[in-house]
């Protein structure tokens, strides 16, 4: 076959593949016949209302000397590992605020970080391509250089997140701007699987955040700069098993409902969006109102145990809003409490009881909140 | 030699050496270059039609399982009763009596021996930390509440040996950050991206640039200033220098 005529085949399949797309989200839109918010206040959901000493700022974790990029929270005893700009994984006891690990990183400009589950090793990744893994029984030495355990190397592009996946200390997942996710062995330092690719259908642009699914590990989300979020099996890497449409900017962060069956995503557009897995639909928007008309890049979500409660870092000095997943408002500004952050919130985590969220910043700080007093929720 | 067919000793002229010329191979023309299959260009368009085919199959696929596939509606009432159906921390059910306030007061007030008791004592002067058995001597220290020492305050600058470093942090007693304790300040590590910083010697922090990149590579969309100390052309995008 000629060049030319492959032209016009690749004419032909373009035009047939956006006739489909449209007839897709023709259909798709038939069956939103309603959203969460609206079945929530027909089946009379009265709001969450929070007083003013009700969410509070229990900690203050000091120590990083930059921005604070990354956080995550073991699944057990309470520790929290940390990344900064400052070039150091801190290991905290959200307990007590004692530091107990300091790592310094052989690449200063790290984007993400993880805790194993086992809670003995952390992953980091970021401007150098790379996955590093720290064993945290390893001796540092004075300025708190810890050896490299095992480097997660094959991106071709800066790593942008990473998590091991759920019970499991060999595997995790990283997203990169190289436009792939990758499923690595950490025992080995192999790619077990690549998620999409130049020629493979996934992502068209770098690839910001993925989530795992707690109650099905075989299953994970992603975000992108290409304007959607994609459902992987990590047993069939071949194609996303799903493509989710409808944010209007980049994807900057996914997270799992706590029902591992639906899923919420933050974009540039300012929007959170919550979707489910199994059908595709969009089941919710949450937007807000005001300061610049709800344009206000999102940075970072986290749910409550319940998933009633939905917490979205701003790219705005502290703005951290807390919204009522069921009827859709905000119920909360975290930026507006008192001891809040004096800058962006960066990241956000809750931990593994649900009963405190992590929050990073800009400020070089990370906050811990939890329930300070009683309420009543009918 | 002479030519046959002209006299002799005749000036030989252009129309006897055409004639010559034409008995002879004809004058090379300069020729356009042959024409090279791309095979590069074929195969990587037949890829990109095959990708598209490919899609077209899935997409077809994805409309048949949407005919079959319950409305938002029924996604909804999932999503809702899973969510009343779950107790959640950050919003319990009311509490009958006063009692449980002081309840949750003495549990803040001792010792948290899990994450169940990250609560805040309600009305009392230890409102935002707990109340920690052993405080560590904050004289002079910066702590918020003058007889609630936080377990971090030693993090805090009443640890730190220098006053002039107010934002230095202090780690398994006290360090700052900073190699150099006289100066330490936050953008210490930041300044070590910067070209100039290969020639100094001693400056507030070892500059020590490691990382050799052998190109810019395109700014990253979370606008990071992507070139390191021996990269020449630093991003154009303003935001680089925002990370």
């Amino acid at each position: 076959m000629s060049v030319s005529e492959l032209k016009e085949r690749h004419a032909v399949a373009t035009e047939t593949v956006n006739n489909l797309r449209d007839r897709l989200r023709q259909r798709r839109l038939q069956l939103l016949d309603t959203d969460v918010a609206k079945y929530s206040v027909a089946q009379g959901r009265s709001p969450v209302k929070f007083g003013a000493t009700d969410l509070v700022c229990c900690r203050t974790l000091l120590g990083h000397t930059g921005k604070v990029y990354s956080l995550d929270w073991t699944p057990e005893r309470n520790r929290i590992v940390s990344a900064s700009q400052d070039g150091r994984l801190i290991v905290w006891n959200a307990l007590t605020s004692q530091k107990t690990h300091a790592i310094k990183l052989p690449c200063a400009w790290v984007m993400t970080c993880a805790f194993s589950p086992n809670g003995q090793t952390v992953a980091c990744g970021g401007l150098d391509s790379v996955c590093s893994i720290f064993s945290l029984s390893s001796t540092a030495d004075k300025d708190g250089t810890v050896p490299v355990s095992r480097i997660l190397s094959g991106h071709r592009g800066y790593v942008s997140c990473c998590q091991y996946v759920p019970n499991e200390d060999t595997h995790l997942i990283t997203s990169s701007g190289d436009q792939t996710c990758v499923l690595w062995d950490v025992t080995t330092g192999l790619k077990t699987s690549v998620f999409g690719g130049e020629f493979q259908s996934g992502h068209t642009a770098d690839v910001l955040s993925v989530s795992i699914s707690g109650s099905n590990p075989n299953w994970f989300v992603s975000g992108s700069c290409d304007t959607t979020a994609c459902l992987w099996d990590t047993r069939a890497a071949s194609r996303a098993v799903r493509t989710f449409h409808g944010h209007q900017g980049d994807v900057n962060t996914v997270k799992f409902f706590p029902d591992g069956y639906r899923f919420g995503t933050g974009s540039d557009d300012g929007t959170c969006r919550l979707y489910d897995l199994r059908t595709g639909h969009q089941l919710q928007v949450y937007q807000a109102h005001g300061d610049g008309g709800g344009k206000l890049p999102v940075t970072s979500i986290a749910f409550s145990a319940s998933g009633r409660l939905l917490f979205a870092g701003y790219a705005n000095n502290s703005t951290c809003y807390v919204w009522d997943t069921l009827l859709g408002e905000v119920v909360l500004d975290l930026g507006e409490l008192q001891d809040s952050h004096k800058n962006r919130i960066s990241c956000l985590g809750m931990s593994a009881d649900g009963s405190a969220l992590c929050t990073g910043s800009w400020d070089s700080n990370l906050k811990i909140w939890a329930f300070g007093g009683h309420r009543r929720v009918t | 030699m002479a030519s046959t067919s002209g006299s002799v000793g005749a000036e030989v002229t252009g129309e006897t050496c055409s004639s010559l010329a034409k008995s002879s191979l004809p004058p090379p023309r300069p020729k356009s270059p042959p024409e090279y299959p791309d095979l590069y260009g074929k195969r990587r368009e037949a890829a990109r039609v095959q990708m598209l085919e490919r899609e077209i199959g899935y997409l077809e696929g994805e409309i048949k399982f949407i005919e079959g596939v319950q409305p938002a509606s029924r996604c909804c009432k999932e999503v809702s009763d899973f969510v009343v159906a779950n107790s959640d921390p950050l919003i319990p059910a009311q509490r009958k009596s006063r009692r449980h306030c002081r309840f949750w007061k003495w549990l803040c007030c001792v010792p948290c021996l899990s994450l169940a008791s990250f609560c805040c004592c309600c009305q009392s002067e230890c409102s935002c930390h707990l109340r920690k058995p052993k405080c560590c001597n904050c004289t002079g220290c910066n702590c918020a509440g003058s007889k609630c020492c936080d377990g971090s305050c030693c993090s805090n600058i009443c640890c730190c040996p220098k006053p002039s470093c107010p934002s230095c942090s202090c780690f398994r007693g006290c360090c700052c950050w900073c190699p150099d304790l006289s100066c330490c300040i936050p953008t210490c590590f930041r300044s070590c991206s910067r070209p100039s910083c290969l020639n100094k010697k001693s400056s507030c922090c070892s500059c020590n640039c490691k990382i050799r990149w052998s190109s810019c590579f395109k700014c990253p969309k979370v606008r990071l200033c992507c070139c390191f100390c021996n990269c020449k052309n630093l991003c154009s995008n303003p935001y680089c220098l925002a990370f």
